[in-house]
């Protein structure tokens, strides 16, 4: 059909004197079949039509008509007053005015000054004018493959780019309600950064649980660091203090610890933070008086005993204000009412931190001391078991070595039941029989004392025999020193007594034993323990838990004998730890001596069974805090004590429940 | 307060947030060359009204993040940077209102970008419009490539001479992350508040 149609227009032009249209005028098609097409058929006939341009030429007359003459007469215009409104309803003009913005700010303390360059290329002093100053710090190392990024690189996309450490970033304390508190934790740079050999030099880079407990300390005012020995808690603290003293939130702190581990401190201020100056509170009253108030150190390290007499020498009021104050050790305190823990909560401070791998020693109030220090309870609170759970999650941060060091070489306990050997047997059984007999007859008057005496008599002969010196301990000692000394291994040996060490230097003088308890004057302690590291002879350092237990590293030593049970298995495990702590390289094998059929095995008994009570204080999973120790009535326990009653007879006990340690 | 550590060459991180209710919120953290914070100023929330919206159109954000909060901010701070940065090349008219330098990171902020399949690396560039074949007033800071404003060709010898200062690994897109998590920070806290 449009073929036909566009036929038929051609037919229609041709022969036409004028050019006319070349397509077909509208007109020529019946405007009501044009109306009943569709869309689709008036568009495929519009898209047939063949198009070609043509020039126009049209000629415009004008026709007379009689009508020219009204076209060129004025018309006639009749005006209308109408009134405008008086204001304008728009706006007429707007200029741009510089809006007015309110700000907000805070300033940082100013941090300690950096260490100076030691073998800085320029000299202080001489940059050129208007040269900015440049920092002191030490030159960043770069490692000598370390390629920098390619903008390329930067652009193209992320996934080109290696894969980034996770990185610490310092959270604002829960309890830091303003502004500004809360700003200033979260405008801190990453941990790693600041760590990163940049501004402050680490010897070692932490394991990331230790930039967590970095991190958590540097953040809280109230803190209390449990972490399982060994594990770093002095590393942790010191940078930790590092931080806050590089960032001038601490000018003045105080770190207590006890009287053995001021060396270990020193040492470890000197490896861990270097630029640090710290100075300890010794000599005499005068000289510690002066030490006490001496300005412009950052860190002062003193033993608990100075402390507390030095405290007492000062004036009410008068005992300088410290921004921290870390208790090491701080089960120290544990008891509230000791003039220890008395004297620490009495020192002027703003942030408290504790440290100690065993918060609960005995029982859990023991916590409550320590929350006291910490300043979350009210004075001579005792919180119950769920407040303590609850104040556990705030403000205590406890990791295992089973949670974080998940590739540190085993620790392997080997339990060694040990018969006694005959003459051992029978004094023991005499030692026995006598005793019970004595506390039987003792009746009401008898005490915890009395009961722990006869324990001690009998572990005593467990070790060895006072008549005849006879030991099955020493034999298997003896037996197992022999291969380690063949191999070049090193022990550490533990025992409750310094007699039994002082009795055993001679037995293993051939294995160059080296002892090391409280009867060794403090200067001597520290080559002890150097020879002990460097000597390759020395294969056995013997060691009393009191003074050996705490603050050492002595990694370097795969093997640890508990020549006797301590009361508390946190002790021992403190023990242990001197060994088995970071930077040990192989396993740690752990031997304790226990004498079957003695008061040796039902003392293990009773503290292996009691090992879950106080796991749930501090969080699941926490299998190593469950240091208890053991109460009077579980000492009276190991014994069947009966009083005479009547005819009959009735079990006897202490009253009052006090606690050993 | 003594000079120490403020002495140092210090670098200015001028980043702003939008909420949707309050409008624009900028901070500007001042850091020494190592990231460590020196000062931090942040604006209340500025919110264009519809007059200022349609009249300055598409050049609104830039004068609200620069005129507006980033003039302000440097006017207010008082340890003052010796060079700023910011994330967008929107924000590089700000130098036009201050004497101190101011660069921009040449790939804006950081959002995870996965280069679709069959894209090119020069597609890529081109969109972002920020190779730096394409500009030749970039320059490197850093481990980022930056930009200065074409109008200030002076800068480059001042920010060749501060590039020198900044470790070459220095990751300067970490600090405008604390200055977002700061200004958010504060955002939550003024609603907060009761009114």
């Amino acid at each position: 059909m449009a073929e036909t149609n566009t036929s038929k227009a051609r037919s229609r032009t041709a022969g036409s004197p004028m050019q006319g249209p070349h397509w077909t005028p509208l007109q020529e098609i019946d405007a009501r079949e044009l109306g009943s097409h569709t869309q689709d058929s008036l568009d495929e006939l519009i898209s047939d039509v063949e198009v070609t341009a043509v020039p126009m030429k049209m000629r415009v007359d004008i026709h007379s008509s009689g009508q020219n003459v009204a076209l060129k007469r004025w018309p006639a215009v009749e005006i209308e007053p109408q009134s405008l409104p008086k204001s304008p309803g728009l706006m007429p003009s707007w200029k741009p005015t510089r809006q007015k913005v309110s700000t907000y700010g805070i300033q940082f303390p100013e941090g300690m000054a950096l260490i100076a360059k030691k073998d800085g290329d320029k000299p202080a002093g001489k940059q050129a004018p208007g040269e900015i100053i440049q920092s002191a710090a030490p030159p960043i190392e770069i490692s000598p493959d370390y390629e920098p990024p390619t903008v390329a690189s930067l652009i193209d996309g992320l996934d080109e780019l290696p894969a980034k450490k996770p990185v610490t970033r310092i959270k604002p304390p829960e309890d830091a309600l303003s502004i500004e508190d809360r700003l200033f934790y979260l405008l801190q740079p990453s941990l790693q950064s600041w760590l990163a050999g940049q501004e402050m030099i680490m010897p070692f880079e932490p394991f990331p649980y230790q930039y967590e407990g970095i991190g958590w300390l540097f953040s809280k005012s109230s803190a209390l660091l449990a972490d399982e020995m060994g594990l770093g808690k002095t590393m942790q603290t010191i940078t930790a203090i590092r931080l806050l003293v590089r960032s001038g939130q601490a000018r003045r702190v105080l770190l207590v610890c006890p009287k053995p581990l001021l060396p270990n401190w020193q040492r470890e201020f000197r490896t861990w933070a270097e630029e640090l100056p710290f100075v300890v509170v010794e000599g005499d009253g005068e000289r510690r008086k002066l030490t006490w108030t001496m300005p412009g150190v950052p860190v002062l390290i003193a033993n608990y005993e100075s402390l507390v007499r030095d405290f007492a020498a000062f004036g009410e009021g008068e005992f300088p204000k410290f921004d921290l104050i870390v208790l090491d050790e701080a089960q120290r305190i544990k008891n509230r009412t000791s003039r220890t823990a008395v004297t620490a909560r009495a020192l002027p401070r703003r942030r408290s931190w504790a440290l100690t791998g065993t918060p609960i020693e005995n029982r859990p109030e023991e916590l409550g001391a320590l929350y006291e220090f910490l300043e979350v309870v009210p004075p001579n609170a005792t919180p119950d078991l769920r407040q303590l759970q609850s104040l556990a999650k705030q403000f205590i941060l406890r990791r295992t070595k089973n949670l974080v060091m998940k590739d540190m070489p085993p620790r392997l306990d080997r339990d060694a039941y040990l018969e006694l050997l005959p003459a051992q047997k029978s004094a023991y059984e005499m030692a026995e029989k006598e005793g019970v007999i004595q506390l039987n007859e003792l009746g009401d008057s008898i005490s915890v004392q009395h009961v722990f005496e006869l324990v001690l008599r009998l572990k005593q002969i467990t070790n060895f025999d006072p008549l005849t010196g006879e030991s099955a301990k020493l034999e298997r000692l003896e037996a197992d020193m022999e291969e380690i000394a063949a191999s070049g291994g090193k022990a550490i040996l533990f025992s409750q007594w310094t007699k039994v060490i002082d009795w055993l230097a001679k037995p293993m003088e051939k294995y160059g034993a080296l002892i090391y308890h409280g009867g060794i004057p403090n200067k001597q302690r520290e080559p002890i323990l150097a020879k002990f590291k460097e000597d390759p002879n020395a294969h056995i350092l013997m060691m009393s838990y009191g003074t050996g237990a705490v603050g050492l590293n002595l990694q370097f030593a795969g093997y640890v004998f508990l020549f006797d049970r301590w009361w508390n298995p946190a002790i021992e495990d403190q023990a242990i730890n001197r060994a088995h702590r970071i930077g040990c390289k192989s396993q740690v094998i752990v031997t304790r001596f226990i004498s079957k059929d003695t008061i040796e095995e039902r003392i293990d008994k009773v503290l292996t069974e009691k090992r879950e009570l106080f796991a749930a204080i501090l969080g699941d999973g926490d299998d190593t805090n469950v240091s208890l120790s053991m109460n009077a009535a579980e000492i009276f326990g190991l014994f069947d004590l009966k009083a005479r009653h009547g005819k009959g007879t009735r079990a006897i006990g202490p009253k009052a429940v006090p606690t050993t340690t | 307060m003594s000079h120490g550590n403020h002495d140092q060459f210090r670098l200015g991180f001028l980043t702003a947030v939008e909420d949707a209710e309050r409008g624009y919120v900028g901070g500007l953290l001042i850091t020494n060359r190592f990231g460590r914070p020196l000062e931090f100023q942040c604006t209340a929330p500025v919110k264009p009204n519809r007059t200022q919206q349609i009249l300055y159109g598409p050049t609104l954000r830039p004068y609200v993040l620069g005129e507006l909060i980033g003039r302000t901010l440097l006017e207010k701070v008082g340890v003052k940077p010796h060079l700023v940065l910011v994330e967008s090349l929107d924000l590089l008219d700000l130098r036009a209102a201050t004497s101190t330098p101011v660069v921009s990171l040449v790939s804006g902020p950081k959002t995870p970008k996965v280069k679709r399949t069959g894209e090119t690396e020069n597609q890529t560039n081109e969109q972002n419009g920020q190779s730096d074949k394409t500009l030749p007033n970039s320059m490197r800071l850093g481990n980022e490539a930056v930009v200065f404003h074409t109008s200030h060709d002076e800068d480059r010898t001042e920010i060749e001479k501060f590039a020198k200062l900044v470790p070459a690994d220095a990751d300067l897109r970490e600090p405008f992350e604390r200055v977002r998590e700061a200004l958010e920070e504060t955002i939550r806290l003024s609603m907060a508040r009761p009114a």
